[in-house]
């Protein structure tokens, strides 16, 4: 008798659990803090709209485990950058027409992944090369192509994706000419800006959105060659979900172009210099923008 | 009867809590004073009193007419002579450098101290061409005490501590270097203090005999004294004898 | 690409990172033997200090790495300074307690003729304790620096080099060739130093 009962809990265990697999979402992010911020929006989002339970998985790695984990199904949902996509995981050289990128991400993509592009979320969160206000002043550089003259005097630091992707800083330094005195100090990606402000560092590759660089008194370089490609934010979904939950696709459309530069960097100071939760820093946000 | 020789080394009063209660006695040149007692008697705390590996608390010890309390208790404990029980040999040191140790502290001329050693080893009837490069280790317990012996006599101390040096010998090496001490004794010219529990080998060696009772020594004479003496204590351990 | 072609391609700058983590483990080895000697034997002088001393170390060594870079880095900023501070702290107990337990475990009676014989606590040390102390003491210090070369490459983190850019390179692009270039080194590098320290403790010191 107690046998007969046991299967039968058993059985209804596995069925409820094999359900709630099949409607659960889980959304990755990159490890820094704006990847965290829009896996937060994203998440909240679906959750609200297509009533779908989510499971977040943030700061999980940089772009390439990010990618090797959607591929693998291990996550269904992440933001990306095209021009990342387009030069560091599909290895393109880069291309500065946003459109061309963006159409090339979203066929390759669905092609060789069978993932999904979304609508980008109306920012471009570029490469900024950084330095310290008192230097750009001083040496009177206002573009990545002064680098060059102050260079060899220079120690650079950066994260160490930045230093093993192709548009990173091997392509940056050969297009610009820069030779600094040593190969760069690598670390940690979040330690750069703490590092650039001591003054164990003099340039950082940080985000053209990040929170960090107005409060600690620092300068982003101008482009001007433009050899960052353009780095449209927007989401990447597994097809097999899309097919599966429509109600999906439908949620991170309504976010698509909803989100400027200047906004996308508000939100990244509120979380990065006055420290707020990211959770509620994206459910404020909802409320005010999509309610 | 000739007057007795100055004293080298006197203790008057000493205490150390109540494991020593006011031991006073005197020991010249060439004279042994052998400290007899049961265990715990106090006769080991007095050893080290004078020395003082143990601070005194009451009482005087004066070595050469020198109060022991006055020096530096390192520069005191080069000019006493120590040997132990477990003998304390340096087990990393060659025998030559065991014996050498004080000289070498005094910083002693090299050939001044190695002729020392070879002098010292041959006293202790140990060739010094055979065991001098030897270890610790490499050497039976009889020989090891010869080595105590010849490291204690280095700086020729005017003053020798012996605590029980023979008590972890076998009952045979053990009379042999009874027997070797006693020889030596009359060539040495030192005051020795020797604390033993075997009353037979306090009489064989000393040339005066003190009993620690409870820390008092309760009887101080020649040996034909203590054998003659009629106090309980004396008796006891005569009857043990 | 094999293990090999990486190195034969990047030679120089396995060097370059090679250099990098013997000059952690080195200097910072050497900084809590300098601390770690004398902090052993005062505390054989001193028994009374031993159970908040060892405590103390002890609890430094719960610590887990990348937490204690991360309190360090307030202090010492980004580099190699936090890192040496960090692998100075994880050094510590073993040396201090080898040094401790190395002296204590001398014979008793070797002290006790040592001192009935006007050495100084200084002679005693330095003639006696410290000599007989020695296998133990290098047994700690050869603990310290296998552990100190497998947390060194935590220092990557801080900027502080090592084979650990390697590492954090490969973990970052999914790269196994990356991650082995930096681990298999440092893991031979803990076998060699292991092997020559184990070397020195039969060979230089005395032994019983």
């Amino acid at each position: 008798m107690a046998a007969v009962t046991g299967a039968r809990l058993l059985a209804v265990t596995a069925l409820l659990t094999a359900c709630g697999e099949r409607d659960r979402i889980v959304v990755g992010a990159k490890n820094f803090t704006e990847s965290d911020l829009l896996a937060e929006l994203v998440a909240q989002q679906i959750e609200r709209r297509a009533g779908l339970r989510v499971e977040r998985r943030l700061h999980l790695g940089g772009t390439f485990v990010c990618h090797a984990a959607i591929v693998a199904g291990q996550i269904d949902v992440y933001v990306e950058y095209t021009g990342t996509a387009f030069t560091a995981v599909l290895k393109h050289p880069p291309v500065a027409d946003r459109d061309s990128v963006y159409r090339a991400v979203a066929a390759e993509y669905a092609a060789r992944y069978g993932l999904v592009w979304g609508r980008p979320l109306g920012f471009n969160n570029t490469f900024a090369i950084v330095v310290r206000r008192a230097d750009a002043e001083r040496y009177g550089l206002r573009r990545v192509a002064d680098l060059a003259r102050v260079a060899p005097r220079w120690r650079a630091g950066f994260g160490y994706e930045f230093l093993e992707r192709a548009d990173g800083f091997a392509g940056l330094a050969r297009v610009y000419g820069l030779r600094f005195a040593a190969p760069p100090t690598a670390m940690d990606l979040g330690l750069t800006y703490r590092a650039l402000a001591d003054g164990k560092v003099d340039v950082i590759a940080g985000n053209s959105t990040d929170g960090t660089i107005e409060a600690l008194d620092l300068v982003a370089l101008e482009d001007d060659r433009r050899y960052f490609p353009p780095y449209e934010a927007a989401p990447v979904v597994r097809r097999a979900v899309v097919e599966r939950h429509p109600a999906v696709r439908a949620a991170l459309d309504e976010l698509a172009g909803r989100i400027s530069d200047a906004e996308m960097r508000r939100l990244n100071a509120l979380a990065d210099v006055t420290h707020r939760d990211i959770a509620e820093i994206a459910r404020e946000w909802l409320a005010a923008h999509l309610p | 009867m000739s007057a007795p020789p100055p004293p080298v080394l006197e203790v008057r009063d000493l205490r150390y809590g109540d494991r020593v209660a006011g031991v006073s006695f005197k020991v010249g040149v060439g004279e042994t004073l052998v400290l007899l007692g049961r265990s715990g008697s106090g006769k080991t705390t007095t050893l080290k009193l004078i020395n003082r590996l143990l601070e005194p608390t009451g009482g005087e010890v004066l070595v050469a007419g020198a109060r022991a309390a006055g020096l530096d208790p390192t520069r005191l404990r080069r000019r006493i002579g120590y040997v132990i029980q477990e003998v304390g040999l340096f087990p990393h040191f060659t025998v030559a450098e065991n014996v050498g140790l004080v000289p070498r502290l005094e910083r002693w001329a090299p050939d001044r101290i190695a002729a020392r050693v070879r002098e010292l080893l041959a006293l202790v009837g140990l060739d010094p061409d055979v065991y001098g490069h030897r270890h610790p280790h490499e050497l039976s317990g009889g020989q090891r005490q010869r080595v105590g012996v010849a490291r204690a006599l280095a700086a020729d101390p005017p003053v020798l501590l012996l605590d029980e040096p023979f008590g972890a010998l076998d009952p045979i090496t053990r009379v042999e270097l009874q027997r070797e001490f006693q020889a030596l004794e009359g060539r040495l010219g030192k005051a020795r203090v020797f604390v033993t529990h075997d009353v037979r080998e306090g009489l064989l060696l000393g040339t005066r005999l003190g009993l620690l009772d409870a820390g008092r020594l309760v009887f101080l004479g020649t040996p034909d004294e203590f054998r003659r003496s009629a106090l309980p204590e004396v008796r006891k351990f005569m009857e043990a004898a | 690409m094999t293990l090999f072609d990486f190195y034969a391609r990047n030679s120089r700058e396995l060097l370059l990172l090679l250099g990098q983590h013997l000059y952690l483990v080195a200097l910072s080895t050497g900084v809590a033997l300098a601390i770690g000697l004398p902090v052993g034997v005062l505390l054989t002088r001193r028994p009374a200090w031993r159970g908040p001393v060892l405590g103390l170390a002890n609890v430094f060594q719960t610590v887990p790495s990348l937490a204690l870079f991360g309190l360090l880095i307030p202090l010492f900023g980004i580099g190699a300074w936090t890192a040496i501070t960090a692998l100075v702290v994880y050094a510590l107990l073993p040396i201090v307690r080898n040094t401790y337990t190395g002296i204590a475990g001398v014979d008793p009676a070797v002290r006790e003729a040592g001192r009935g014989m006007g050495m100084t606590d200084g002679e005693l040390l330095r003639l006696v304790e410290l000599p007989l102390a020695a296998r133990v003491i290098l047994a700690g210090v050869r603990v310290a620096t296998v552990v100190s070369v497998g947390i060194a490459t935590i220092a990557a983190a801080v900027g502080a080099g090592g084979l650990g850019v390697y590492i954090f390179r490969g973990v970052a692009t999914v790269n196994d060739t990356l991650i082995l270039a930096g681990a298999v080194p440092a893991a031979l590098l803990a076998l060699a130093a292991d092997g020559l320290l184990g070397l020195a403790e039969r060979k230089l010191v005395w032994r019983p």
